[in-house]
């Protein structure tokens, strides 16, 4: 019985994939009124579903190793079957279904981990809950001026209507991505949700939200440019919206380098690396598109990577946070390549796709000759070089500072087999960027209507403005690595290894287990001291809802004093009032 | 083929030998400046070379003995992504493979590699360097690549070889035509080269060696040897495209030279700033420099 | 313990002495005399400053006498470390540390004896907490004596060493592998159960003993 469920569960995740390979022509249901739910795939939705179709077999592999769990299996199966409906919605009606569903059901299942505490728990809901309401009230409004629910270019709004629309669905989505302020729910629940759910949240559902941001520019015929007009090479709104993906992206990263948690520090750099991703649709122009969909696919390969391999390590060891591992890299020697690839990828270091992507976005920023924003997101992305090492640094390297992290053993087969796999995606991209615009970005640049990138050859990432060659740097790195090796070991005499952990150059000293020699909680202290950082790590967004909170209160307050303390009254003299206004519209006939 | 192998290794032995020299150069410099006579101008080959030939290294794992070895093919391959000549077949490595910007991102591979190794040595004193070095980089980045940037608007294009070939003459250099540039990004460009007064990451006797605290031996000769290419490959770069590039390498060497004295008049001159200080240093005068030039020239586009 | 028989107490360390000054380099190939001659001209130096005589390698290496002429220069850590300066006396609470530093160091390395005090214990010749003669604990390449000597003293000493080095001669650390055992029993004498961990010279149980 056990084995059948989970190889049901297996066939489940496998149906984005199926989905994606076999949907043909579009289908369109009636409903009541001329309204229709129309479903089709279009290639801006076949590139998400590819997102989902990699990522949800390669969450549910190391899934099947627990006890059988019915009930997160049905609730998996909901969160596949709305997100597959959102995607495929050609209509804000099943746009809406499909969200709802994803948001529902991924509560239950956050709900169902003992870590979710009720603080936790209450902020997921809310944010979303918002954020569903917010994209029901953009689409109702949508529906009400243009008499129609489908998903497409709507002429002749007046530019007050166009703004209102951007707010709403802006909101909407940017709640879902983690933008700042509406950040909140995304550390807590990333943090508290089961370890691989983790992944889940992370990888794929943060990329409905640019999902959701990417079908926003479809409204208006002309994008983002239509809402304001432009500044320099790219339109204002865009500029704003860009503004609001970087300010999100640079307190993120610093946030994530002062936490001590592992899966804390991954869900702020969620934040930071979808940050990036929105600063790019905020440009707007084919290189920034490009460069966006090319982050959401190594940010998803990158987050699914690092959290399945954390999700291991915790496995292992029972430990979370950096101050109590370490050393682990002669115990869980896969793992740490997975983290170590994984953290290249996430600092868009070449050889690897991160750099494309990073390229793609920095060249499309170039081009729309808005330098500031490339300032603060090249500030951004060096301040993460700093989690990255951490991340790296506090479980792996450094000194084994608890009994478990001195014993602990490689993690099971289950979460090695993604690892594998996510760690070849990752280094084939790298080795060929220019597949990855060939065959997945440019079909949906061109669904959108925008240039295509282009690209001479698969090992090339070519743009206007300069490419390189994938299979050269890579090579060249790779053979100077391996002849430089080669000589040392040829060469090597008397090299040495050390034979105790202890026996380092320390001032003389003789240090012995009891001396604190492991860096990994305090990495990244010291960057406080750095005025504009200190100042960011001081304050918080949960100060700014405890002052909504309070603001909230006394308005409630002032509001309550004109209630009285009978509402018979109040409801007395509002049916009144109803019935009056019926009454004279009734008698002049309106 | 055996073009490219030749001329990688006329380009890695070209950087070596003008490393060396040029760091011998800066000892000397230095050493007069305190009025004393200083060392041989060969001595950082001596130093180099007695650390090769140490009989014995100690190592902290396997991790800890590729550090190192990522770090030299990180320098190796910035400096083949490098065009040392204009318009010449010869010292051009690889460089029709990369851009600007895939270059100033080979600069940090290799520290981060290393910074690999320091981790696995277990020595707390050593991470604590790797740490400043990364705050160092977060501060002197930005207005770095701003100001490279503001290069690549100005050109449209992102690749080297380009930049170089519009700067036909003297007037064309970018020196020339964008001179807010240049200041920018200079002082950023020596802290990359980790001249003070930004040395604090590696500062010795202070703060204990810094990420270099376990290195001993041979491991140490290969950390001294990939510094100093790596230093001529970033010099190379800033003539390349503030200098108009060269022609002959007799050019080459009298530009990378004249930015070499620059970076050690200025280092000689300033004491030492804290990390911190570094960072803030950077965020407020080269980055603030940086913002009034984009408003100057990007977005008011008069001039 | 102690493996020479054909000697007893005083009589091993005069031998030993002199039989370290008696080779020549004449026998070295050209690799070799290449090979000493950089390490010649490149000395980075652990100045372990455990007495007054610290106080001579500051003007040293700073203008006034301007040691880094002849590649002499101050390293941060014994790793980098090719020669250890031991500074005046040594309090037996330092010695500890002075052993772990030395043993840290990677081969070729040296040390000099700054001062009448690693010779004979000069003026602490009666104290109940220095070590009398720094040979006994760790191998010494070149004393300069004096209390204090001055820094040109000190230069000559470093050329010294430097002229021992491009000739090829053993420096002190091959005398410490051959005599661990006399120097490990010597240190353990002064330090008793306080010594060091041994894995710092973990060549000699792993059998390693040249």
């Amino acid at each position: 019985m056990n084995l059948v469920f989970k190889l049901l569960f297996l066939g489940l995740a496998l149906t984005p994939a199926a989905s994606l390979f076999s949907w043909d022509g579009a289908v369109a249901w009636s409903l009541f009124n001329g309204i229709t739910l129309s479903f089709d795939l279009t290639p801006l939705s076949a590139f998400f579903m590819l997102l989902l179709a990699i990522g949800a077999p390669l969450i549910a592999v190391p899934m099947l190793r627990e006890k059988s769990d019915e009930s997160a299996y049905a609730l998996y199966a909901l969160l596949l079957l709305g997100m597959q409906l959102l995607l495929l919605a050609g209509d804000f009606i099943g746009f809406f279904i499909g969200w709802e569903m994803m948001t529902w059901s991924s509560y239950l299942l956050l709900l169902r981990s003992p870590r979710t505490d009720l603080e936790g728990a209450q902020s997921y809901i809310l944010f979303n809950l918002a954020s569903a309401f917010l994209l029901l009230a953009g689409m109702l409004f949508l529906y009400s001026i243009t008499d129609d629910f489908r998903i497409q270019a709507v002429d002749g709004l007046l530019t007050a209507d166009k703004l209102v629309l951007f707010v709403l669905f802006g909101l909407a989505f940017l709640i879902k991505v983690g933008a700042l302020p509406l950040h909140l729910w995304v550390p807590r629940s990333y943090d508290q949700a089961p370890d691989l759910f983790s992944a889940f949240l992370s990888a794929l559902m943060s990329k409905m939200g640019i999902y959701g941001l990417m079908v926003l520019p479809l409204l208006f015929p002309d994008g983002f440019s239509e809402i304001s007009g432009r500044f320099l090479n790219g339109p204002v709104a865009g500029y704003v919206l860009a503004w609001i993906g970087i300010i999100t992206a640079t307190i993120a990263t610093f946030k994530a380098i002062s936490q001590e948690d592992m899966k804390r520090l991954l869900a702020y750099s969620s934040i930071a690396q979808v940050g990036y991703i929105v600063t790019a649709l905020g440009v707007g122009s084919s290189l920034a598109i490009g460069g966006a969909l090319f982050q959401a696919l190594v940010h998803t390969l990158v987050k699914l990577l690092l959290f399945i391999t954390i999700a291991g390590i915790i496995l292992q060891t029972g430990h979370r946070r950096f101050i109590d591992l370490g050393q682990l890299i002669s115990r869980m020697p896969i793992s740490f390549f997975g983290v170590l690839i994984g953290i290249i990828g996430l600092a868009g270091m070449p050889p690897l796709p991160g750099f494309a992507a990073k390229y793609l976005m920095y060249v499309g920023l170039i081009e729309a000759h808005w330098l500031l924003l490339l300032a603060a997101m090249i500030l951004a992305s060096t301040a993460s070089f700093v989690y990255c090492y951490k991340l790296i640094y506090g479980p792996f390297l450094g000194h084994a500072n608890s009994p478990e992290a001195k014993t602990a053993t490689e993690a099971p087969w289950q979460y090695l087999i993604p690892q594998i796999i996510l760690m070849g995606m990752l280094v084939a991209l790298g080795i060929f960027p220019g597949w990855a615009i060939d065959v997945l970005i440019d079909p949906v640049l061109v669904g959108l209507n925008m240039t295509p990138i282009g690209t001479p050859a698969w090992n090339v990432l070519a743009t206007s403005y300069g490419g390189y060659d994938g299979i050269a740097v890579m090579g060249v790195f790779a053979t100077i690595f391996v002849l430089i090796s080669g000589l040392f070991f040829l060469l090597r005499g008397n090299m040495h290894r050390a034979a105790s952990p202890y026996d380092l150059s320390f001032c003389g000293e003789v240090p012995t287990a009891d001396t604190p020699l492991h860096y990994g909680a305090g990495m990244g202290r010291e960057l406080r001291r750095v005025p504009l950082i200190g100042w960011i790590l001081r304050h918080t967004t949960t100060g700014f809802y405890a002052g909504l909170t309070r603001q909230t209160q006394a308005a409630a307050g002032v509001i309550g004093t004109l209630y009285g303390s009978n509402p018979q009254t109040w409801l007395l003299l509002a049916v009144l009032i109803f019935a009056v206004t019926l009454t004279i519209q009734s008698v002049t006939g309106a | 083929m055996a073009h490219y192998i030749i001329d990688a290794l006329a380009m890695l032995g070209m950087s070596y030998v003008m490393g060396f020299l040029f760091y011998g150069f800066y000892r000397q410099f230095n050493a007069r400046v305190q009025r004393r006579w200083g060392p041989s101008v060969f001595q950082n080959f001596f130093d180099n070379m007695k650390f090769l030939f140490k009989t014995e290294t100690i190592i902290h794992g396997p991790m800890f003995f590729f550090g190192p070895m990522i770090i030299f093919a990180g320098a190796v391959t910035t400096v083949l992504f490098v065009p040392y000549l204009k318009d010449s077949n010869w010292l051009q490595g690889f460089s029709h493979s990369g851009n600007l910007i895939l270059i100033i991102y080979l600069l940090v591979v290799g520290p981060l590699g290393n910074a690999l190794a320091v981790g696995s040595s277990g020595n707390p004193f050593g991470v604590m360097g790797v740490t400043r070095g990364l705050t160092r980089l977060m501060g002197l980045e930005v207005p770095f690549l701003l100001g490279l940037a503001l290069v690549m608007v100005q050109h449209e294009t992102a690749s080297v070889h380009a930049i170089m070939a519009a700067q036909t003459d003297f007037a064309h250099w970018n020196l020339m035509t964008n001179p807010i540039a240049f200041i920018v990004m200079i002082l950023p460009f020596m802290a990359s080269q980790h001249a003070s007064p930004f040395d604090v990451v590696g500062a010795p006797v202070e703060v204990y060696a810094g990420p270099r605290v376990e290195f001993s031996g041979r491991l140490l000769g290969v950390l001294m040897t990939q510094n100093m290419m790596m230093t001529v490959a970033k010099l190379v770069l800033i003539a390349d495209l503030f200098l108009g590039g060269a022609t002959t390498i007799w050019a080459l060497i009298a530009k990378t030279f004249a930015l070499f004295l620059l970076t050690a008049a200025v280092s000689t001159s300033f004491p030492r700033l804290r990390t911190e200080q570094t960072v803030d240093f950077f965020w407020k005068i080269p980055l603030g420099l940086g913002v009034i030039g984009v408003i100057a020239t990007v977005w008011f586009p008069w001039s | 313990m102690y493996h020479h028989e054909h000697c007893e107490g005083f009589q091993c360390e005069q031998q030993q002495l002199e039989a370290s000054l008696a080779q020549s380099g004449n026998e070295l190939g050209a690799l070799d005399r290449l090979m000493a001659w950089f390490r010649q001209r490149s000395l980075f130096v652990l100045a372990y400053g455990t007495g007054c005589g610290a106080i001579e390698m500051r003007p040293l290496m700073t203008s006034r006498f301007d040691a880094e002429r002849f590649g002499i220069i101050g390293a941060a850590t014994p790793r980098q470390a090719d020669v250890l300066v031991i500074s005046g006396y040594l309090a037996i609470k330092t010695l500890k540390r002075v052993i772990r530093s030395y043993e840290q160091m990677q081969a070729p390395k040296y040390v000099i004896g700054l001062g009448s005090c690693t010779i004979n214990g000069g003026m602490y010749w009666d104290s109940y907490n220095t070590i009398k003669q720094l040979d006994h604990y760790i191998p010494v390449d070149m004393y300069v004596n004096g209390c204090m000597p001055r820094p040109e003293a000190l230069i000559e000493g470093f050329v010294a060493l430097q002229q021992r080095i491009a000739a090829g001669t053993p420096s002190g650390f091959e005398r410490y592998r051959a005599n661990i055992d006399w120097y490990k029993a010597n240190q353990r004498r002064v330090l008793g159960d306080n010594m060091p961990p041994d894995y710092t010279y973990d060549w000699y149980h792993a059998g390693g003993v040249a």
